[in-house]
């Protein structure tokens, strides 16, 4: 699909007046924005400004105190992760576990949804059926595991690869998920320039055929280049949102970064 | 299969530890043959042992399920055990205080059902937790369970235990009057030492059928799981649970559905001792029994499934076999001596092959991309034939 023709008020993401307290702290303060499908927005923040827990509230892994999340119109507010995902919202972490006793290619598999040899009993009751499903996902991890250049990884153990890597599988694996919205926490958060080049690329390759982006990341640089709009967050709060130009030249946000403010 | 069509390379394509756990097995078991022959081990004896070990395997067979797949601390492997020998023993046993006399058939299914029910019970609340909530709650439900069997008197006999367990195939067709009706046999392999196999024997020959039958089918139904997306869901849960939640993956579903079904395998080797020892009593269910299952699957490589029949035959081997030096003169009695002997296979394992003697890459489905050391190869079984061609660059 191509990313002109959709019309602009498409919005595959809106956070509404989202509230979460931890004790006394309010790490989302009636946070409010919305995503519009088609592009990468960039969700900015200086340490502490609540980036983090807004995904986990987004994704389900928290359950917020107040305000809504939709995804593609539907109130997900307080489902599971997994109720989050299906309904096409899907996640990386920070800091990837590795998967141990199983190659990259089997650690990609987990990725599609809703698979029938993950029932018990399909296994046994139709392993005709899991049998065409299994063959047709390796078909698929193995044409992206290609598209992002990393096929030669593929029977490598999970365990064995770099931290770069494990980024790249990770997202290699959650586009498997056919996501319509995926959310990445600091992607190239230690990974080295080289790598962190090749994820920018594959980001905006896969933005381009079509997948909506939220990204958290601390590269200015990184996701000055790659996001647009992008979403300042501070204290909680939203505190401006615009195009990486508005953002860089607004004095709060220099302000939230430098401390300087009131 | 392979190993019919092409021994040689079936030896060759063996890991350094397959190798050595073949090596020993077949030693053992041509120990066990001559001490058959030459009478010092009685051929009745021998099949009792025989279903002592299937009975340990699936115990250790069903933690694997918790444990080796999604990473569940079950403390009350014993309890389950329990509850699948004495709902089989309540139901058929002719001195049961409440129904007895039925079918083993019917003890089999209810002890099950009780089984999984308690399986629910205990993971409904604890299951969404994090790991350890389920540890603490298993160690309470064997304490309960058993001091329940222990007191309950009206409904379990309580410290007298449960007598008069018919055999398993008591009322079947055919096998129930089996035993009686095979003559009376005479082998002398070795002369001057005779080997006679009478009803005792036979009687013990169905035991061993009967616990063949339920660990072959345990065995290949947890093979085929754990290979699967089903099984790769699981394995996942027991690295990063959460990544397994953003991935759409209900979680809870899954851990629930590993723990029942490994609840049901333990109580399964609950419901066979009832059948085998035919008396049941509430020293059955010391927690000892739920360390041993730990031991084996630690020592056979946590998620090995081979790793944890391994284990179980390996740790009836020091139960039992430790019960011969009583013949030797030791300067310490054997009893201590076995709990001693355990302690010191695991912490040789803990420190030298952490990961357990047969650990579960090799089951697993590209075998050659996990073990460097091992030969290309092709899955060997199952729905990943099909695609095992994607193997070679």
């Amino acid at each position: 699909m191509s990313e002109g023709a959709l019309p602009k008020d498409d919005v595959v993401l809106r956070v509404d007046d989202l509230q979460k307290s931890f004790g006394g702290l309010a790490a989302t303060d009636h946070a409010s924005f919305a995503v519009e499908r088609g592009t990468i927005t960039g969700l900015i923040g200086p340490n502490g400004a609540g980036k983090s827990t807004l995904f986990n509230l987004i994704s389900g892994f928290y359950e917020p105190d107040g305000g809504t999340v939709e995804v593609n119109g539907t109130d997900v507010t307080g489902m599971e992760p997994y109720q989050v995902a299906e309904h096409g919202l899907i996640r990386t972490f920070q800091t990837p576990r590795k998967l141990e006793g199983m190659t990259v290619r089997e650690a990609m598999l987990i990725g599609p949804r809703q698979q029938p040899g993950e029932s018990f009993l399909r296994l046994f009751a139709s392993p005709g059926s899991v049998g065409e499903s299994e063959a047709a996902n390796l078909a698929e991890a193995e044409r992206i595991l290609a598209e992002f250049e990393i096929d030669h990884l593929a029977t490598q153990p999970a365990t064995d690869i770099s931290g770069g890597q494990m980024k790249l599988v990770e997202l290699a694996r959650a586009m498997l998920a056919e996501p319509e919205i995926l959310l990445l926490d600091e992607p190239v958060a230690g990974v080295n320039p080289t790598l962190a080049k090749k994820l920018k690329d594959q980001i905006r390759r896969l933005n381009e055929q079509g997948t909506t982006f939220l990204l958290i990341e601390h590269d200015m640089e990184f996701v000055m280049d790659l996001a647009d709009p992008i979403v300042v967050l501070d204290q909680g709060h939203v505190l401006t949102e615009g195009t990486p130009e508005g953002v860089r030249n607004d004095d709060r946000v220099i302000d939230a970064y430098l401390g300087g403010g009131t | 299969m392979s190993l019919l069509d092409d021994p040689q390379g079936a030896l060759d394509d063996l890991t350094r530890p397959e190798g050595w756990v073949l090596g020993v097995s077949v030693t053992f078991l041509l120990f066990l043959l001559v001490a058959l022959l030459t009478g010092a081990l009685g051929p009745t004896y021998f099949l009792f042992l025989v279903g002592l070990a299937g009975m340990y395997a699936l115990l250790s067979l069903g933690l694997n399920a918790q444990w080796g797949f999604t990473g569940l601390i079950n403390f009350s492997v014993a309890a389950f055990f329990g509850i699948g020998a004495y709902g089989s023993a309540l139901m058929t046993a002719s001195g049961s205080p409440i129904a007895g006399g039925f079918n083993p058939l019917v003890g089999l299914v209810v002890a099950l059902v009780v089984a999984f029910v308690l399986a629910l019970l205990i993971g409904i609340p604890t299951l969404r937790l994090r790991a350890d909530y389920l540890a603490i709650a298993s160690l309470g439900l064997a304490e309960v369970v058993r001091l329940v069997v222990l007191n309950e008197r009206w409904l379990t006999n309580g410290s007298a235990g449960l007598r008069g367990i018919p055999g398993f195939f008591a009322g079947w067709p055919v096998l129930s009057t089996f035993p009686e009706a095979m003559p009376g046999l005479r082998v002398e392999v070795i002369p001057g030492s005779p080997v006679i196999l009478e009803t005792a024997f036979w009687q013990a020959s169905l035991n061993v059928l009967l616990v063949l039958a339920f660990a072959g089918a345990a065995y290949f139904v947890l093979r085929r799981a754990h290979r699967s997306p089903w099984g790769r869901v699981l394995r996942t849960i027991r690295s990063d649970e959460d990544l397994a939640r953003a991935l759409g993956k209900n979680t809870y579903s899954f851990k629930m559905q590993s723990f029942v079904i490994g609840s049901l395998i333990m109580a399964l080797a609950g419901v066979f001792y009832t059948h085998l020892n035919l008396y049941v009593g509430p020293g059955d269910l010391d927690p000892i029994t739920t360390f041993y299952a730990w031991v084996a699957v630690i020592l056979g490589g946590s998620g090995s499934n081979r790793g944890a029949l391994f284990g179980g035959i390996v740790i009836v081997t020091i139960r039992e076999g430790t019960r011969f030096l009583n013949d030797v003169a030791l300067p310490i009695d054997p009893a201590p001596l076995r709990l001693l002997l355990i302690g010191v296979v695991i912490v040789a394992v803990m420190r030298y092959r952490p990961q357990g003697i047969l650990p579960p890459q090799r089951e697993l489905i590209w075998p050659s991309a996990v073990d460097r050391g091992g030969t290309p190869e092709t899955p060997d079984t199952g729905v990943r034939e099909q695609k095992g061609g994607g193997d070679d660059e």
